[in-house]
């Protein structure tokens, strides 16, 4: 089983500060540490591995500082790393950030899974894993809080929901975007950190990929951010229609009449 | 190279303090009420890999630098006292195997030590300050000795599989044996109901006639004491650290109430007399902190450290234990009750002016220093 695990770095502490000319986070002189919820991913990779054999490959994009985070999921237990560090990826919004993450996947090879967090707990988008699903034309299951193999090239997932829980099975590959109810992650420990500086981390520049430099970083990026605000919570209501679907027809109109 | 390691002993540290916040912090109390480590917590432990701390990488371990564990021990004793000088025992045991263990005998036994228990069993009825006096006898049979005798007040005793015994040979001569609690002729005697470090185990082992091999022997016959004193030594730098955590979490809990609480609508740490007691915690922790740093890196550096360990051991526990008091006072009412740790804490740290020689022995080895150089 070779597994793919994206990570991003984000500020450790809470005290976040947005530029508020460019409305992007401020990173400079911030502890990075991995993203929570991508330490679930790095977690569940490991114990597909544990269980499976295979390699844990972990993949990221950012600057040079983001070798500490990579490092920290390799003292974790992951094989081996990749970076996907350079000038040109700068400034990406999460279509230019999947899109170069998707390439990276395929030039890696051969991988039967892709984990991710669900967000990042400093950006909140949640984009990303199915962004780079959709470039890698392979199936996902997001916001997993369990998973399991039903055989060696079938996964089945659990996902939670506001509200509802979804069970889906995909076939491998795919990308799984998870949940913190997944798992508990581990602790690096002692020997771990240090086989951590043994292990390489490769960095990969836009040379290194086969890119539509178009795509790319800032000039590549269709979204710009305007403001950053916690948005009003509306109270939204999931409905489950009638698994006869002439019935749910039904029900579907009467709601929308209503 | 010395950049990787100053970044691996940050991850070390963050590794540490991230588990014994999430682990034994929350059990803190439970493990001073109950006298005992809960069922699994150091089963936590050894899974996690804090065993192998010093160990060198070629016996499976991860071989972090003294001064480096020293740090790590400081800052799990913010947490938990008891499990930081658990891990104290193992280490400094660990240490003479390394410097004075026959290679067959390392290759035996310190491939295991990432899950098993070490500890140094000097202390008899007759005397812990006082080793010539020892009644454990080593008698010499073919290529082995046979060991037989008490030996009580042992660091990890009973949770411990391992240990390394001071005894007499036929001849007088002082010298270490290994001891494997799987020897038969090895048994447990009692638990010790101290008042502090209550998680600790410390205990008696029985050695009733036991066959040992004779690359079980560390050194040379004749090496008993200066072993026994290195092990001292060693163990006083991690009990300088061992303090300065508990140091730390007196200063935690002072300062946290002094915010808090309020004195005819003023906050406590406004006035002089707290901020008096809350600098001089601030100040002794500091120096406890310089001093068992200063005295790992003499150590690493292959310098003499005997003097500086036993400045930490004993300005720390005795600073610990006024620190404790200082606090205390901070929080009057709240602070004199079992509701608030400090009481425990001040319990804890009165263990270490006893421990790994008494402060009054220190007091004597230090000034004798002076006087004589």
């Amino acid at each position: 089983m070779k597994i793919v695990v994206c990570i991003k770095q984000v500020p450790k502490s809470d005290s976040v500060k947005i530029d508020p000319k460019t409305n992007n986070m401020v990173r400079d002189n911030v502890e990075g540490v991995i993203n929570p919820f991508d330490k679930n991913a790095i977690e569940e990779a490991l114990r597909i591995k544990d269980q499976l054999g295979g390699e844990v490959i972990l993949l990221s994009m950012g600057p040079d500082g983001y070798m500490s985070s990579l490092r920290d999921g390799l003292a974790m237990g992951a094989d081996r790393a990749i970076l996907l560090s350079s000038r040109a990826f700068g400034g990406a919004d999460t279509l230019a950030t999947g899109y170069p993450i998707s390439q990276a996947i395929k030039k890696i090879g051969g991988v039967d899974l892709v984990l991710l967090g669900r967000q990042s707990v400093d950006a909140d988008t949640g984009q990303v894993g199915p962004i780079v699903a959709e470039y890698l034309n392979v199936p996902q299951v997001t916001f997993a809080e369990e998973l399991r193999f039903v055989d060696e090239h079938t996964l089945y997932g659990q996902r939670l929901l506001d509200g509802a829980t979804q069970s889906v099975q995909v076939t491998l590959p795919a990308v799984v975007t998870v949940r913190s109810e997944l798992n508990t992650p581990r602790y690096e420990t002692p020997v771990n950190i240090q086989t951590s500086f043994e292990k390489p981390i490769d960095v990969w520049t836009e040379h290194d990929l086969d890119l539509d430099a178009t795509r790319i970083g800032q000039a590549g990026s269709p979204t710009t951010v305007q403001k950053v605000y916690a948005p009003k919570r509306e109270g939204r209501q999931t409905v489950q229609l009638s698994d006869d679907s002439a019935t749910a027809v039904k029900e579907l109109l009467a709601r929308i009449r209503n | 190279m010395e950049n990787q390691e100053k970044m691996a002993a940050s991850m070390l540290h963050r590794m540490v303090r991230e588990f014994t916040e999430n682990e034994l912090a929350p059990l803190d109390m439970e493990i001073d009420a109950q006298g005992d480590y809960p069922q699994g917590l150091f089963q936590k432990v050894i899974d996690n890999g804090l065993l192998t701390m010093t160990l060198p990488r070629e016996y499976g371990g991860a071989g972090f630098s003294y001064d480096s564990v020293a740090k790590a021990i400081h800052l799990m004793a913010i947490g938990n006292a008891s499990m930081a000088v658990t891990l104290e025992g193992h280490f400094k045991t660990l240490e003479q195997l390394l410097k004075y263990g026959d290679q067959r005998l390392k290759d035996e036994y310190l491939t295991s030590a990432a899950h098993r228990i070490f500890a140094f069993s000097q202390t008899e009825s007759s005397g812990g300050s006082n080793p010539r006096g020892i009644a454990t006898r080593a008698v010499k049979s073919g290529d082995d000795w046979i060991i037989t005798g008490d030996k009580i007040m042992i660091t990890n005793g009973g949770l411990a599989q391992v240990y390394c015994v001071l005894a007499k040979t036929e001849d007088d001569q002082m010298a270490v044996f290994v001891v494997d609690q799987d020897m038969p002729g090895f048994s447990f005697g009692k638990r010790e109901d101290f008042i502090g470090l209550r998680g600790t185990p410390v205990g008696e082992i029985v050695m009733d006639h036991i066959k040992v091999p004779g690359y079980h022997l560390l050194g040379q016959i004749g090496q008993g004491l200066e072993i026994g004193n290195n092990a001292h030594d060693d163990a006083r730098i991690l009990m300088g650290a061992v303090l300065t955590g508990i140091m730390e979490h007196e200063l935690q809990i002072a300062v946290d109430y002094s915010k808090q609480r309020k004195a005819l609508d003023t906050p406590l740490y406004e006035l002089q007399t707290i901020q008096e007691k809350i600098s001089e915690i601030a100040i002794a922790r500091q120096n406890t902190e310089l001093l068992y740093q200063h005295a790992a890196q003499l150590k690493i550096t292959g310098q003499s450290y005997a003097q500086v360990a036993a400045m930490a051991k004993s300005y720390g526990s005795r600073s610990a234990v006024r620190c404790g008091d200082m606090a205390l006072q901070v929080l009057a009412g709240y602070g004199y009750s079992r509701e608030y740790p400090i009481e425990h804490l001040i319990r804890d740290a009165r263990a270490m002016e006893i421990a790994e020689g008494t402060v009054e022995r220190m007091s004597g080895e230090i000034a004798l220093k002076q006087v004589n150089q």
